[in-house]
Order: C-alpha cells, then sequence, then structure tokens
C-alpha cells in the first residue's frame, strides 16, 4: 500500500506554474528523499500533500484516501520556515503540538523526547529563551511528538550542527524502522544519498527523476572517472570525449561523453602522463542534480 | 471539533495572562470606580472659596436687595446645620455707582481686579430690566467673570435678580402677600414612565418615576460595556495573526489543523475571554447599583439580547482582524488596516446621543438595522424607556446573522491565501483579488 499517492497535480500563481502534472507514489515504510533547485517546487509539493495548499487539478491521497481533517493527525509536518510561540515554555508546547495531533500518553512522550534531545532542563523554560538549534530540536520534537505514521520534513537539517543534524537523522531512521513513512527535501545531496531509499527530484514544477539510488545513476550509466594524475588537471587538457571536469586538487573526477568507452579514455590519460589511481564510477546524486538542474552548454563552458 | 477546542483553550489562556486583560478586567473599574469615588468626595468640596462680586446697577434700586438676599444666603445655606461645616461658599456683593462718562474703562478697571483675584466678578444691570422697552441693550443683565459660562455663581445671580425683579413688579401691582406667594410657586413636571399590566395576574401596576439612569446610563453603559469588550479582545486578533504569520507558527499549525480551525479556534478564544469581562463587569454593575438603590434600573430581560449581539460583534469584527493580520507584513501594514475594521464600533458611538434623545426615529431605525452597527445600536435603543417595535431587534438580528457569516467568509478567504504569503503588501486591490479569487 502506498502511503501517499500524487496523481497529475498541478498549482499555479498567477503566471508562474509552480507545479506542473506531477505524479509521485510513496510506499509505506520508506524514506523518500525530495531534492531540487531552489524553487523548483518542492515546498509547494509538500504544501499540497499536507493539505495548506489546494492543488488547481490532480489529487492527493494519502493511505489510499482524501486526507481532508481527521487524516492530518497521521502526518507530522516540519516546514521549512517554522517557528513556535515564544511565550509558551517548552513542555507547554509540545502538549499542545501533541493534543492537536490526538497524541497518545503524550507526558511519557514528552519526557522521553526531551530526555533524548537532552532538553530535559529546559522543559519549563519559555522557548524565547532557547538558543536556535535548541529551539530547533524542540520544533522537531513538536513534529514526531506523536510517532506520526507519514513524517514530512521540509529541510530538517538546516542550520544545525553537526552532532544536532546527527540525533534528527538517527530519530528518523528510529521512527522508520518503528514504520513510518518519511518524506524530507534537502540540499545535501550525500544526505540524501546516504539515508534514502528513494530519491524524487523536481525541476521547474516537473519531476525529473524518481526512484531508487540505484535506479537513477543506472540510468545515466558509468560515465564518471576519479583519476589522480602527476599533472593535476593540466592533464586532461585537449584530449577529447570530457564532457566535464571537477577539479578537487589531488584528484579529478571527469564525465566522459557517452560515445567514448571508458576504458579508451584511461589509456589516452595514461599515453600523456603518469596516473597514480583511478576509479571507474557511477555518477553521484550531485552530480546528477548539476547535470538536470544546471544547462549542458553552461557546464563545458565552465569545464 | 476537538481541534478547535484546543485552539480555543490556548487562545483563551494566552489572552487571560496578557497586561492588557488584567488591566481592562480589573484595573479599568477600579480606576472608573475610585475616579466615581473622588468625584462624589469632592464634588461639594470643588470652591468653597467666598466670592466678592461687585454690581454695576443702572437702575439703583436692585444692589442693596442683591446684598440682603446674599446674606440670608450667607446665613442660613453655606453652612451644614448638622455637622457646621461649610457646604457652599459665600456671596458678598458689592455696590458700584455707574461711571456713565466712562463706562468701558470703569469696566476694565474691574476687569483688572479680577485678574488680580481681589473680585470673583462683576454683574452689570441694565437701567429698564425692571420693565423692558425695545431696547434690549437696556434690559440686559451681564455677568463678567474669568470662566463666567461654566460658574455656579451666575446662575445664582440670575435666579436672584429675576425673582427679585418679579417680586418688585407684582409689588406694584398691590396683590398682598398671600396672592404673591401663589404667583411664584413653581410646580415641577414628574417624568413618568407608562402603566403597565401584569401579564399573570392581569393588575394594573402603576407607572414608575422616569430617572435619568433609566434614560441615559443603561444604553450608555450597554454600549461602552460592548465597545470595551470589542476593542479588548478583537483588535489584539490582528497583531496575533500577523505574528504567527511572521513568526512561521501558522504553517506549522496548519500541518495539524485546517485554516477554518485555525481561525475558528481563535474567534472562540476570544468570545470566551469576551464572556467572561463582561459577565464581571454586568456582575459587578449590577451588585453596585442594587446597593445604590438603583436595582429597579437594571434592565436584566436584556441581557440576552447583549450578550448575543456582543457575541455577533465580535466574530464579525475578529473575522475582520484575523483577515486582515493575515494580510499585514508588519507594523505599518497593521496600522493602515486596523483603523477601517474598526468603523463598526467606532461609527456608532458618534450616533449614540441623536439615537438616545429619539430612540423610534426614521433616523435611528435605519442606522441601527445596518448590520454593522445593529449590535451596539438596537441594544442602545433597547434600553432606552421607549417602547421600540417588537419586530426590530428580530429583522436587527437576522440582518447581523447575515453580515457576519459574510464577514466570516471574506475574512476566511484572505486568511487563507495570506497566511502564507510573505511581501506582498496588502493594498485595498488585492485584498478586494484576494477575496474574489482566494
Amino acid at each position: 500500500m502506498y502511503a501517499i499517492e500524487i496523481t497529475n497535480i498541478t498549482k499555479t500563481f498567477g503566471k508562474h506554474k509552480a507545479v506542473d502534472e506531477l505524479s509521485l507514489t510513496v510506499p509505506e515504510g520508506s524514506i523518500y528523499g525530495f531534492i531540487g533547485p531552489n524553487g523548483s517546487g518542492k515546498t509547494t509539493t509538500i504544501r499540497m500533500i499536507m493539505n495548506i495548499l489546494y492543488p488547481d487539478s490532480g489529487t492527493v491521497r494519502i493511505f489510499g484516501g482524501e486526507h481532508i481533517g481527521s487524516r492530518l493527525d497521521d502526518v507530522g509536518y516540519l516546514p521549512e520556515e517554522r517557528g513556535l510561540y515564544k511565550k509558551m515554555k517548552v513542555k507547554e508546547i509540545l502538549n499542545f503540538h501533541a493534543e492537536l495531533k490526538n497524541g497518545q500518553k503524550i507526558k511519557q512522550e514528552i519526557d522521553y523526547w526531551l530526555k533524548r534531545f537532552d532538553l530535559e532542563k529546559w522543559a519549563d523554560k519559555k522557548v524565547e529563551t532557547l538558543s536556535k538549534g535548541m529551539s530547533q530540536k524542540v520544533q522537531f520534537i513538536a513534529t514526531i511528538i506523536d510517532r506520526p505514521k507519514i513524517i514530512i520534513l521540509d529541510e530538517p537539517f538546516s542550520g544545525l550542527d553537526p552532532i544536532n543534524a546527527d540525533i534528527i537523522k538517527s530519530t528518523i531512521l528510529e521512527l522508520q524502522a518503528e514504520g513510518s513513512t518519511v518524506i524530507f527535501s534537502t540540499h545535501d545531496m550525500s544526505m540524501a544519498e546516504r539515508m534514502c531509499d528513494y530519491i524524487f527530484m523536481i525541476h521547474k514544477g516537473k519531476k525529473v527523476l524518481d526512484g531508487t539510488l540505484t535506479d537513477i545513476q543506472d540510468k545515466y550509466g558509468t560515465d564518471t572517472l576519479r583519476i589522480q594524475t602527476d599533472n593535476g588537471v593540466s592533464a586532461f587538457k585537449d584530449i577529447p570525449g570530457i564532457e566535464k571536469i571537477n577539479d578537487f586538487g589531488q584528484m579529478q573526477e571527469i564525465r566522459i561523453v557517452q560515445s567514448i568507452d571508458v576504458q579508451d579514455m584511461v589509456r589516452s590519460i595514461m599515453d600523456k602522463t603518469r596516473v597514480t589511481r583511478f576509479e571507474i564510477t557511477k555518477p553521484s546524486l550531485n552530480d546528477i542534480f548539476i547535470r538536470i538542474a544546471k544547462p549542458e552548454k553552461e557546464e563545458v563552458d565552465h569545464a | 471539533m476537538r481541534k478547535i477546542w484546543i485552539l480555543t483553550k490556548r487562545e483563551f489562556i494566552t489572552s487571560i495572562r496578557t497586561k492588557s486583560f488584567l488591566i481592562g478586567l480589573i484595573i479599568a473599574p477600579v480606576l472608573m470606580g475610585g475616579s466615581f469615588i473622588v468625584i462624589k468626595l469632592s464634588e461639594d468640596k470643588l470652591d468653597l472659596d467666598d466670592k466678592k462680586i461687585a454690581v454695576i446697577d443702572h437702575t439703583g434700586i436692585l444692589t442693596d436687595d442683591l446684598i440682603t438676599i446674599a446674606e440670608d444666603r450667607n446665613a442660613n445655606y453655606t453652612i451644614d446645620t448638622a455637622s457646621g461645616e461649610k457646604i457652599r461658599p459665600g456671596y458678598y456683593f458689592e455696590d458700584v455707582l455707574p461711571d456713565t462718562s466712562n463706562l468701558l474703562q470703569q469696566k476694565f478697571q474691574l476687569s483688572e481686579k479680577i485678574r488680580n483675584k481681589e473680585l470673583h466678578a462683576f454683574v452689570e444691570i441694565g437701567p429698564e430690566v425692571l420693565h423692558p422697552g425695545e431696547d434690549q441693550e437696556r434690559f440686559r443683565i451681564t455677568y463678567y467673570a474669568e470662566n463666567s459660562m461654566i460658574d455656579d455663581t451666575r446662575s445664582w445671580v440670575g435666579r436672584a435678580i429675576n425673582n427679585h425683579i418679579r417680586k418688585l413688579r407684582v409689588d406694584e401691582l398691590n396683590l398682598g402677600d398671600d396672592a404673591t406667594d401663589d404667583l411664584f410657586f413653581w410646580i415641577n413636571v414628574n417624568g413618568m414612565g407608562l402603566v403597565s399590566m401584569d401579564e399573570n395576574t392581569g393588575d394594573v401596576t402603576d407607572a414608575k418615576s422616569s430617572s435619568l439612569a433609566d434614560a441615559l446610563a443603561v444604553p450608555y453603559i450597554f454600549m461602552m460595556l460592548m465597545f470595551m469588550m470589542v476593542m479588548m479582545f478583537t483588535v489584539p486578533l490582528l497583531s496575533a495573526v500577523m505574528e504567527e504569520k511572521g513568526e512561521r507558527i501558522a504553517e506549522v499549525l496548519l500541518g495539524s489543523v485546517t485554516a477554518t480551525q485555525f481561525m475558528v479556534g481563535k474567534l472562540l478564544g476570544s468570545i470566551l475571554v469576551s464572556l467572561i469581562g463582561s459577565s464581571v463587569y454586568i456582575i459587578g454593575g449590577a451588585v453596585l447599583a442594587t446597593q445604590a438603590g438603583f436595582a429597579e434600573s437594571i434592565p436584566y430581560h436584556l441581557l440576552p439580547w447583549f450578550f448575543v449581539f456582543m457575541i455577533l460583534e465580535i466574530i464579525m469584527v475578529g473575522s475582520i482582524m484575523i483577515g486582515l493580520g493575515a494580510a499585514c507584513n508588519n507594523a505599518k501594514d497593521a496600522q493602515s488596516l486596523q483603523f477601517p475594521a474598526m468603523l463598526p464600533v467606532i461609527l456608532p458611538m458618534f450616533v449614540m446621543f441623536p439615537i438616545l434623545k429619539s430612540p423610534v426615529s426614521g433616523f435611528a431605525t435605519a442606522i441601527s438595522l445596518f448590520p454593522p452597527f445593529t449590535p451596539m445600536l438596537m441594544i442602545v435603543r433597547q434600553a432606552t424607556p421607549v417602547t421600540i417595535p417588537a419586530w426590530q431587534p428580530y429583522v436587527g438580528l437576522l440582518g447581523v446573522l447575515l453580515f457576519t457569516l459574510l464577514m466570516i467568509w471574506f475574512g476566511g478567504r484572505i486568511f487563507r491565501t495570506c497566511i502564507l504569503m510573505q511581501g506582498t503588501p496588502p493594498k485595498i486591490g488585492n485584498i478586494i483579488r484576494w477575496t474574489i479569487k482566494g
């Protein structure tokens, strides 16, 4: 059964089509990563899933049904830009959000999560006294306080230090293990690669990628060569068949045009310089993202 | 419904914890009550200083009598016989012969004396006051003082001179003392309500004496109470929603509740707080009025109407405030939109007195049936001693109900459209577009 089924949804703001005929199915119990450049339609899509915005056309179903009213109780939502009532105490605000979600065993859950996020001492403090990082943790707890069946997180790691980001990451994985379905949007491609079962990319309102990381990488083929040579990036000058070079200093990542065989490319490079290490690999999600989001011509010009 | 109740509870608790609620509910009545007590305590003690008044008497026959009358007053009416305390200022008149060669200069010199606090006032009595002729200038009585319009002494001087002049005129007719007393016996017209019949027993009960409390105080209190409740508990909704939008709290909540639940929760919170606030005032006011002997002036039968109209007014204005709060991006936007939204409660204040004077006039009827003004003006008309046609409050209520539904729709459309919108200014054109197109 699908946790979320989106069928041909379109949303237009004035003359701007933010989401265009988008369809997507999110399997129950999976972690689905939403990626895409700024302004591509991620947040609009999420808001339509949350019923905050109504699609101009198309349907959104949660666990097979139209999700008006009580079905929102099954979904925990952390928006990209979020806030809390500053004058309320931490415990009060968590209790308020848990009650709104019809949460069970609220007191135990609040105590558990405050302890888990090392916020016990701040339970009776007003939100306005918390640091930004602590506020973000409280907001995250408010989202998952009732252990919802679906958790939608818009940029959950932005602004967090590595320690807090790690706590949130492990919590997401823990909730998935308990059966929750997780959707999160991110600009951190390595995080998406490591955490997501499925990745969905939206660009200019249209779906451009959807599937497992392996599926997506397979689609782009084995066209990437990570190589270390004595001459660095200058070794690749005047070698035909190179589409793009990512120079990391000690090592370069080159993308080869589809008509050239990778073995031939390695031989061509070895003819010009001494190769100390190389790896033939699939493109990274970051590379795929850039290939889609950045016009090809621009890439070559900057290579 | 459960979610609306949770939101209502939060709004209610937040409202009653604010300083403005505490100030409004506790300190305001204390201050108002305190000021009444201060006025009551000080009203007889405001000005007990004796007054020295010069008289330019062009008749040459009135000043001596005025001095005698004043002496009688000073001896008998300025001291409380029981306590022996002075309760009124004494009046002392001084005869000044008119300087016919330069009267204006003489009046200037007397004015200077007033400025130097040597005199309180001076009075000029025209030469023909006893038998007024054609020339008005010659039978004029003029009172000169620094603040003559609200000077109690002027009223007393006017009455004393006129009474004495009438006595002199009667004396000329040789009618005798008994006839003179009858001639000056003044009978006041007592204001009464209407004779009524007890619906249960059929007994006809006599009319009650009409009091100022019935005629003015009761309608005024109803209107002011509704005004206070609406201002105290709906205006803050605009800034609260603007904060929820600006601080990005709204989107978090919209993940748990629908926009309609969010809005209704806020409105119900305001209604709950206003019901408590107004009940405290009404119960407190009723207790005080009963102890002060005005128990019969309390219109208990109007309380249901008052609460119904107040609730509808709060929903009406509150919906507008919530919608506009969602449209605002900053305090400047809020300032420019707040005033127009308050007009349904401000404008009725300007027409209250014409309506109190003629509650069944065409103007009063028409304006009280105009839905935005109905809650405040209909209750004013109902609270006057004049009976208004029985159908009018019901028609007014229907109009308010329909108009309130329209305002909920209007506020809801803007709220839903704008609560996540950042940066777009709330110009009139935009507000109309958001209302129509969503």
